[in-house]
């Protein structure tokens, strides 16, 4: 008897259904090529742990390697993101209470000595400031972050336990961040400014301040089959247009490090085959308000600094039309620690411009300052094009209430010592914390006594109430907690905020895989899984 | 002649001292103690790194010892420490030195190049529409700011001949043709202006010497005027055009800071300018006395050029 | 090294004709002779007045920002807008006060301390002489920019910083070019009679000789000013000159400028052209100032 249609069609039908479902394979990754990219800025030194600027994570992350890192290929990081580096396998125990590490047992430094967990202990005692840790950090900028370990213990050479005095489940994420890479135990502290000793996928070839620095790959990468690329080399070009005209012309690979709206779109003008990614950043304009230097010593005369500030201005002038509003934490969608966005719209400067101005001459004069007496204020910010344009509308907008501002430029190395002596009045600045979490953002930036805690601002409250929320296990509760945080934090304007800027990568197509995370811009700059199709 | 050249080499040698002694008082009238900002720009924190730090700068010694230390260092060659990187000065400056000095040799070629001829044009046609359109274009260029003028020149080659500026140092044994393209452009933007001075000198050098009897003898003699112009006026015209490029070696480094930032050259004057502004102050001031004595060395090289073809230096007693 | 055959004026005239006397006959003359030289001055004229006037002829706070970023020129904005949407033209007009305030101010300081060092170390000669050109040369001997540079970095970015770092390399030309002058004229039959007839020298000094040295030194101060006014452009462009708010034409073209040329020209254009044009313009009457009192080319 024939087969009845059905029947005969149904091996058809299964195989389409199969080709539809299946994945289309990917390109096959080719090896070679050195991929050529600018940094922000440039690199002050090759050591992460001792600077507090992306310009030296950017080009260290391709030669050291983490505990755990987030994947690449994720967009948004979280802990279901987190991956295995020097780490095989992990596990908390005791409600959150210990971290164990179970190692890789077949890692190499790029000098030939093996990798153990002692590097791991040695690292982490030095960053945390242990009493007696083996080696101490010149400058230790996230000392905090590593406040809650008790105590660091290495029985075997692949084992490694993070005892913790309460429980703090993002402590993962801390370090699974581009800040938190392993040192080796065996070089000194002092070297590793201008040398890097890692176990990453790229070794050192050539460091030059202030020209480039050049990584060539490490051929006994613990990641059998990777790297792809043969190098990355990261050129310092300080200025924009020749930035933007080196990707132009090829001579770049990668660009937009730094880069606005306008940068990217003249970019893509020129040459229209290269590709454009614009994603939400952990990165903020802030303005650091000098909670211990008069006159901002009066809250009114705070509250008026920041009610000035015209939010919506500042989207269409310095930022060009790609930011977002929020409060302390990263805004939602893409960061889930966000206020909820009708509180936003309802935060200092968000509001009626005019009406918002009126109140802060108002609140001046109630401080007594006025056109008889004008308030004299200097705006710190550093020296680069980024800070300067946002600065100077800045001083645009004080002027307007009838402050007297002036704009000062610092140098990015004078910079940091300056803000933490707090040898300012305000400061225009911009802040990237290298994971969107509360127990970084919040203790690096607001905790009593945090380096980065760049304004003398203090509470004690708030101060509790971040220790309480590092230890909810509870998502939910934990994001209430930390929005009643938020929102006491921008009651009190211990840091306005301005506005969360975008972030661009453009590359050309040749280039495969480019890591790019809607929430952090640290954590991507590895460049392991990164190919060229040449 | 012999005394001539001890003269020279004298004058040198007190014009040396007397400038290390000049940075040296510039440097400290910085606001503030030394060991403070470099403490402050290096990010330390600690204060018993103060202590090391001020032992290593020699701040704790009386001020002239503090200057005969740093004297001594220099003449052995030691260029210091730059704080901020963390590395011997001369490391970082080793590598950048045939950026710069192929930027200075290209930019005095082409200002030559350019400069004499013009001036020596003018000078013939005097007060002839040539001379006023030479004057005007040479008085353009020293008037349009140096940056200005790169960033023009920038967007015009980027525009019409897809140049860009470098963005590494290729080296001219690496690839000659690579290196050229690259240091092109800059050293004609550098050259420029330097040929408008050169121009205004050998045009009035030229006026000086044309004014001189033995010329308008041979004029009256019936020379015709162009081989009046250029074996004559032009090889007695020599000497303060030489002697000008000397005192021109200043100008010319000056063009050099502007110029190597903004075609991005990682060259030593661009080191100058990020050392001041990261507070690098002994590589300040290393790297400024290491600029005077290329300055004096070049002015004194002159010096002695000019002793050697000027007959009356070298027959009778200057 | 002041071997340079330069035509230097010298006010070698024995009669010495007070400069006042021939002043209107001199400035006819002037603009007949010296065409180039007369748009100089015509050029310095407006950049004086754009200085004084900027005030009135601005149409727009040079601060003041707005939401028409990088518009083009035309409307409102007469030269268009920068990034933070602020009118370019005002900012130009006003840009003309710090350029031409520090120029005049740092030419002058220079000049001054310069001709007083020249004055003295041409009159006394001997052992104070030779010690003051040598500190010249000193002074010399370094590049002007590099000089400046670090000055204006030791001192601070300020406005009175910036006149003090472009005013001192400008001492020692003025002092190499007035000491010329007192030397020739110190040699003069009647001053060397003021002298025997008991005259203190500090009165000949002002009384004779200094009144004569004052054609070189306003020739001296244009063609100086010029130069003053590039190295503070380009002090600001390197971000060591006068800070924000006050708009300088200098730090105009390194902010936003060269990060927005493709798609905003005008940003590049009009500063660098005001600049150049104050520029051009003082060189312009320099020159044609030292052709007129430069007695040697009188003749012509």
């Amino acid at each position: 008897m024939p087969l009845r249609r059905s029947v005969r069609l149904a091996p058809v039908v299964v195989l389409l259904v199969l080709a539809i479902s299946l994945p289309v394979p990917a390109q096959t990754p080719k090896y070679g090529g050195v991929l050529q990219i600018h940094p922000l800025v440039a690199p002050p030194s090759l050591s992460p742990h001792e600077e507090s600027t992306i310009a030296t994570v950017q080009p260290a992350s391709a030669c050291y390697s983490n505990l755990v890192y987030f994947d690449p290929a994720k967009k948004v990081e979280s802990p279901d993101t987190v991956i295995p580096e020097l780490a095989e396998r992990w596990s908390w125990q005791d409600t959150y209470r210990n971290l164990v590490f179970l190692l890789r047992k077949d890692v190499k430094w790029h000098d030939g000595k093996p990798f153990t967990s002692q590097d791991v202990k040695y690292t982490f005692d030095a960053v945390r400031g242990a009493p007696d840790a083996a080696a101490k950090l010149r400058i230790n900028p996230r000392k905090l972050w590593y406040d809650n370990i008790e105590h660091i213990e290495a029985p075997d050479p692949y084992t490694v336990v993070f005892r913790l005095k309460r429980p703090q489940p993002s402590l993962l994420l801390l370090l699974a961040s581009g800040y938190a890479p392993i040192y080796p135990a065996h070089v000194p502290l002092a070297e590793l400014k201008t040398r890097c000793v890692g176990t990453g996928p790229y070794k050192l070839k050539d460091y030059r301040p202030g020209e480039f620095t050049e990584f060539a790959r490490n051929p006994d990468y613990f990641v059998k089959g990777r790297p792809y690329l043969d190098g990355v080399k990261w050129v310092i070009i300080k200025d924009r247009s020749t930035q933007i005209a080196a990707l132009q012309a090829g001579q770049l690979d990668v660009g937009g490090s730094g880069w606005n709206r306008a940068n990217a779109e003249a970019a893509k003008k020129g040459k229209p085959e290269l590709v454009v990614v614009e994603s939400d950043s952990n990165v903020n304009d802030n303005v650091l308000v000098n909670f211990q230097k008069p006159p901002l010593t009066d809250p009114r005369v705070r509250r008026a600094v920041n009610l000035a500030l015209d939010r919506k201005a500042y989207l269409v002038g310095p930022r060009l039309g790609a930011a977002t509003f929020g409060g302390a934490m990263q805004p939602k969608p893409t960061g889930i620690w966000g206020l909820p966005p009708a509180e936003v719209t309802k935060l200092p400067g968000m509001g009626d411009p005019a009406r918002q101005k009126a109140e802060a001459r108002k609140l001046l004069a109630e401080a007594g300052f006025g056109p008889s007496n004008p308030m004299k204020l200097t705006v710190s910010t550093r020296a680069l094009a980024i800070y300067v344009d946002t600065a100077s509308w800045m001083v645009d907008q004080l002027r307007q209430v009838g402050i007297e501002a002036v704009l000062e430029q610092i140098e990015t190395g004078v910079w940091h010592p300056k803000m933490t002596r707090l040898d300012f009045q305000v400061a225009l600045n911009l802040t990237g914390t290298a994971v969107d979490d509360p127990d970084a953002m919040l203790f690096e930036n607001y905790r009593c006594g945090s380096q980065r805690n760049f304004s003398g601002y203090c509470s004690e409250e708030i101060d509790r109430l971040m220790v309480e929320q590092s230890q909810v296990l509870d998502r939910a509760k934990r994001v209430a907690l930390v929005n009643e945080i938020d929102r006491k934090l921008q009651a009190e304007g211990a840091r306005p905020i301005l506005g969360w800027g975008k972030q661009y990568a453009v590359y050309w197509p040749r280039v495969k895989a480019f890591p790019q995370h809607e929430n952090s811009i640290f954590n991507t700059s590895r460049f392991q899984d990164v190919w060229l199709d040449k | 002649m012999r005394g001539y050249v001890a003269k020279r080499l004298l004058i040198a040698l007190v014009t040396l001292v007397g400038m290390s002694m000049v940075i040296f008082v510039l440097m400290r009238l910085a606001p503030g103690n030394i060991v403070d900002i470099i403490f402050e720009s290096a990010g330390y924190v600690d204060q018993a790194d103060k202590k090391q730090l001020e032992h290593e700068l020699g701040v704790d010694r009386p001020i002239p010892v503090q200057y005969a230390r740093w004297m001594g260092e220099l003449v052995s060659g030691d260029l210091g420490k730059s704080y901020r990187y963390d590395m011997r000065a001369w490391v970082i400056i080793k590598p950048r030195l045939p950026v710069t000095i192929e930027l200075a040799v290209l930019a005095l070629f082409f200002s030559i190049l350019l400069g004499v001829p013009a001036g020596v044009v003018s000078a013939a046609r005097q007060n002839k529409p040539i001379d006023y359109v030479l004057r005007v274009l040479s008085l353009a260029g020293l008037s349009m700011p140096s940056f200005w003028l790169a960033m023009i020149v920038i967007l015009l080659f980027v525009r019409a001949v897809g140049w860009i500026p470098s963005i590494t140092y290729v080296s001219p044994f690496v690839d000659l043709k690579a290196n050229l393209w690259q240091f092109m452009v800059p050293a004609l933007a550098v050259g420029y202006r330097s040929s408008a001075l050169i121009m205004r000198i050998t045009r009035s050098a030229m006026l000086e010497v044309m004014r001189e009897d033995y010329i308008r003898t041979a004029q009256a003699k019936g020379q015709r005027p162009t081989s009046v112009v250029w074996r004559h006026a032009l090889k007695n015209a020599g000497l303060p055009v030489i002697t000008l490029i000397g005192i021109e070696f200043a100008f010319l480094i000056g063009g050099l800071v502007v110029t190597e930032t903004v075609f991005n050259l990682p060259g030593v004057a661009r080191y100058l300018v990020e050392a001041i502004q990261f507070r690098d102050y002994p590589v300040v001031q290393n790297l400024t006395m290491f600029i005077a004595v290329v300055v004096v060395l070049a002015n004194l090289t002159v010096d002695l050029l000019y002793a050697w073809v000027d007959p009356r230096i070298k027959y009778g007693n200057a | 090294m002041a071997r340079v055959v330069e035509t230097v004026p010298v006010a070698a005239a024995p009669q010495a004709l007070p400069f006042e006397r021939a002043r209107r006959s001199a400035s006819l003359r002037f603009l007949r002779t010296q065409p180039l030289g007369t748009a100089g001055a015509l050029l310095v004229a407006a950049l004086v007045a754009t200085a004084l006037l900027a005030d009135v002829l601005a149409t727009h706070d040079p601060v003041r920002t707005s939401t028409h970023v990088l518009a083009a020129p035309g409307g409102d904005f007469w030269l268009g807008t920068d990034n933070l949407g602020r009118d370019l033209y005002s900012r130009v007009i006003h840009g003309s006060r710090i350029s031409l305030v520090v120029g005049i101010a740092s030419t002058l300081l220079g000049a001054v301390l310069g001709g007083l060092i020249g004055l003295v170390a041409g009159y006394a000669g001997g052992k104070t002489d030779l010690l003051s050109q040598r500190l010249m040369d000193i002074m010399q001997a370094l590049p002007i920019l590099v000089l400046a540079l670090v000055l204006a970095a030791s001192l601070g970015p300020s406005l009175t910083n910036a006149i003090i770092a472009i005013s001192i390399p400008i001492i020692p030309r003025a002092a190499r070019l007035i000491r010329a002058s007192v030397l020739a004229i110190r040699e003069l039959a009647y001053v060397e009679a003021a002298r025997a007839l008991g005259v203190r020298h500090a009165r000949v000094a002002l009384r004779h000789i200094l009144p004569n040295t004052m054609g070189p030194f306003i020739v001296l101060i244009t063609a100086q000013l010029g130069g003053s006014i590039l190295i503070e452009a380009t002090l600001s462009f390197l971000g060591f000159g006068v800070p924000e708010p006050y708009p300088s034409w200098g730090r105009m073209l390194s902010i936003a400028a060269a990060e927005y040329a493709e798609k905003a020209p005008w940003l590049v254009i009009w500063p660098g052209l005001a600049i150049s044009l104050a520029v051009f313009g003082t060189n312009l009457l320099g020159d044609a100032l030292r052709d007129t009192l430069d007695p040697r080319l009188r003749g012509r």
